[in-house]
């Protein structure tokens, strides 16, 4: 992995490649074992972002603006994402008081 | 119009007669149905008689059925001799009796009464598709329609068991045949690569033109080929051993038994041998086993009809005895010669039908004739027309039987070969049977007293619907014989040199000692028809099977053919099909099926296990996945 340049010092790109691979997990993590719907949701949020990091770190060190253009892409799907889920989730606390997305598994094979 | 289209138009008529009686019959006034019926058979026999006198010879070819590559099946029907002949028989003969049955069939309600027309002109359709075809598949296409229209009409009377019984079983033993028929046809397809008459001819023809095939062993595969199609005839024409079916048959209505089973359908087997001559006269084997089956069943047939006391069973065996008859003349190569006696038994046969058919009209539908006796004064015609035919039967001069019959046994007798000799003396014999059988039927019926059980004391003649038809055949049983007068040795022969173009000449002289032998077999025939009058209604002779009650039993019995078939086909069938159902039909089959349904129902109950309804559980899975696939991926790349 070749050094990039960042504010005068030299940073090896794999650092920025741990700090999103760390994010996702977390976010992963976060998704699998909590149950609070909005914490979910966040934890997904989380995961990417992650990615969004990665994207950028490969956009600038192949010296590619196709990486930043997708994440770019990315942020305003994950915006759009972001608003149906919490509408959604405000439906769901408008009928029932949910804490645990388990109480929500109604459609059962 | 052309000759191709009359061709069509008469087969068309007795088709368009049948579907608009299937169609509106039971609507229709029946009036219209009993016109609607017979006229369409008088309307084919009139193009018939359009094609005959213009001489009309062709292979009309009207389209392509089937085209697959090599194979390709024309409908085509031809058009010669042979085939305007057995149109004669069939539209002629035909429409005498399907105008008889609108008297016999009076009783039947409307809707009934156009079924039976609608069946009748059926027949006549599948008959003359039958012998007009030109090629193979339409042959076994109206080869099956006839037997169709046989089973319809035997169980025409469908409420009455035994009726429907005897029409399952003719329609067994016609499909035994039928099996025959294709395989016969197959292997002269995968021989010759051809399904029209004129090229599996052509090819039989031209072989023999170029000395290839002339004896046995030359052509193991036309041997085989004949033998199949003799399969097929002796189950349509009822010879040993497909011959069970044709007394039961007498199970349906009167005129029925009259056209499909005496002068027509039944006589189906000998047009088929005559037919396809080209191949018996290479084919010795099977050419000599015609004769064989042919003369064994005329003999065997009329030893039963001595025993039998219903009147139409007497009739049905001696129906057997003479299409065997015709077998034994196209068997040994007199094919005209048996063409001639099945015109003449047409006449004679379909007579002796419907004048039974009015005497058990007469008699309110009993058949017994111990329960006769001294019609003769009550029902005058009937029992005149009745002697006509039966003594045209026994083939007394001058009448039609006796020109013909003596032909054939004079034929068999001038050829003078071991074989023609042995078929010869079985057919000579027959004759005296024939003779003191048929005096029996006469007697028994028409002479002596009234019988105590008869169940109508005076009995009254048939309306004139049904006694016109049985007089014109009376008429023509006496005069027919003169067209053909060779068994005398002098004289015309016109149905031989009329079908000389399509089945050739006999290729052997006849000679004075068969004239002999014919007057002698006559004479003596005649006396044993006069002789069972001594035996049946004087009774000063004691009766022979009195003195042989073991010989009575086997012939009422009918030889136990139908118990040998029943023990060793019908039985073990059965038990198989009732071991089938038992043990496999239950355990093997139901289980399969069954079984399916449970292992995919079993299946689906596992596999549901998976759709826990947690969003965790799927994304574990997800996420699961995703690592392993990466996993994968890295060990590929190192």
């Amino acid at each position: 992995m070749s050094d990039m340049t960042l504010g005068g010092s030299h940073l090896d790109a794999s650092w920025f490649l741990i700090l999103s691979a760390i994010l996702f997990t977390l976010g992963a993590v976060g998704v699998l074992v909590r149950r609070n719907p909005l914490v979910i949701l966040i934890c997904i949020e989380l995961m990417l972002n992650a990615v969004n990091l990665t994207l950028v770190t490969f956009s600038r060190q192949l010296g590619n603006l196709e990486g930043q253009l997708f994440t770019l892409m990315s942020i305003t799907v994950a915006a759009a994402e972001a608003v149906v889920g919490l509408a959604i989730l405000v439906d769901i606390f408008h009928t029932r008081d949910v804490e645990d997305i388990d109480e929500l598994s109604e459609m059962k094979g | 119009m052309t000759a191709s289209q009359v061709t069509l138009l008469l087969l068309l008529f007795p088709a368009s007669g049948a579907i608009l009686l299937a169609g509106r019959g039971w609507r229709l006034p029946r009036i219209v149905t009993a016109i609607v019926g017979p006229g369409v058979v008088w309307a084919s026999f009139v193009l018939t008689l359009v094609l005959f006198s213009n001489q009309v010879k062709g292979d009309f070819t009207y389209w392509t059925w089937i085209k697959s590559g090599s194979f390709e099946v024309p409908f085509n029907l031809l058009v010669d001799n042979l085939s305007i002949f057995m149109c004669l028989v069939i539209t002629g003969v035909g429409g005498l009796i399907v105008s008889y049955s609108v008297g016999y069939m009076e009783h039947e309600d409307g809707p009934s009464y156009a079924r039976f027309f609608t069946y009748m002109d059926v027949f006549i359709f599948s008959m003359l598709l039958l012998v007009l075809a030109g090629n193979f598949v339409f042959l076994i296409v109206g080869w099956a329609l006839v037997g169709l229209s046989s089973y319809l009409l035997i169980g025409f009377w469908y409420q009455r068991r035994s009726a429907v019984l005897a029409a399952r079983k003719a329609f067994v033993m016609n499909v035994i045949g039928d099996v025959g028929m294709i395989l016969g046809a197959f292997i002269l397809f995968m021989s010759y690569h051809a399904v029209t008459y004129a090229g599996v001819f052509g090819v039989i023809n031209h072989c023999r033109g170029a000395l290839l095939c002339l004896g046995p062993g030359d052509t193991p595969e036309l041997e085989l080929a004949a033998f199949l199609l003799l399969v097929g005839a002796v189950a349509k024409s009822a010879q040993i051993p497909l011959h069970t079916w044709l007394p039961d048959a007498m199970e349906g209505p009167t005129p029925v038994s009259a056209l499909i089973h005496a002068a027509t359908m039944v006589t189906a087997g000998v047009y088929l041998v005559g037919r396809m001559h080209p191949i018996y006269d290479v084919a010795v084997y099977a050419h000599g086993a015609v004769a064989i089956i042919g003369a064994v069943t005329a003999l065997f047939a009329a030893t039963i009809a001595l025993v039998q006391t219903d009147i139409k069973r007497v009739l049905a065996y001696s129906t057997m005895s003479q299409i065997g008859y015709m077998f034994l003349a196209v068997g040994i190569g007199a094919y005209a010669v048996g063409f001639f006696h099945l015109l003449a038994h047409a006449f004679f046969k379909a007579l002796l039908f419907m004048a039974a058919g009015n005497v058990i009209h007469a008699m309110h539908d009993e058949q017994d004739m111990r329960k006769y006796g001294g019609l003769l004064r009550q029902l005058p015609r009937t029992g005149g027309a009745f002697l006509i035919g039966s003594l045209a039967l026994v083939g007394v001069i001058p009448l039609v039987g006796f020109f013909s019959k003596e032909q054939i046994l004079g034929a068999a007798f001038s050829r003078g070969d071991p074989l023609a000799l042995s078929v010869w003396v079985i057919g000579a014999a027959t004759a005296l049977i024939t003779g003191f059988y048929t005096g029996r039927m006469w007697w028994m019926s028409f002479a002596g007293k009234p019988a105590p059980e008869r169940p109508v004391e005076h009995p009254h003649e048939a309306p004139a619907i049904m006694l016109v038809p049985v007089l014109i055949l009376a008429g023509l049983t006496v005069v027919g014989g003169f067209i053909q007068t060779r068994a005398l040795g002098i004289g015309p022969s016109v149905v031989s040199d009329y079908l000389a173009s399509a089945v050739g000449h006999m290729n052997w002289e006849e000679n004075a000692g068969a004239v002999v032998a014919g007057l002698v077999t006559m004479v003596l025939s005649t006396l044993l028809f006069f002789a069972a009058y001594r035996f049946y209604v004087e009774r000063t002779w004691q009766t022979w099977s009195a003195n042989l009650p073991w010989a009575q039993r086997l012939l009422e019995r009918k030889y136990y053919f139908d118990e040998i078939y029943d023990g060793a086909f019908v039985r073990p069938m059965d038990a198989i099909a009732t071991w089938g159902a038992k043990d496999v039909e239950g355990p093997v089959l139901d289980g399969a099926v069954a079984g399916t349904g449970h292992l995919a129902v079993a299946a689906a109950r596992g596999l549901s296990l998976t759709q826990s309804g947690y969003f965790r559980n799927y994304v574990l899975v997800f996420v699961g996945g995703a690592v392993v696939a990466a996993v994968l991926l890295l060990i590929r790349s190192a």
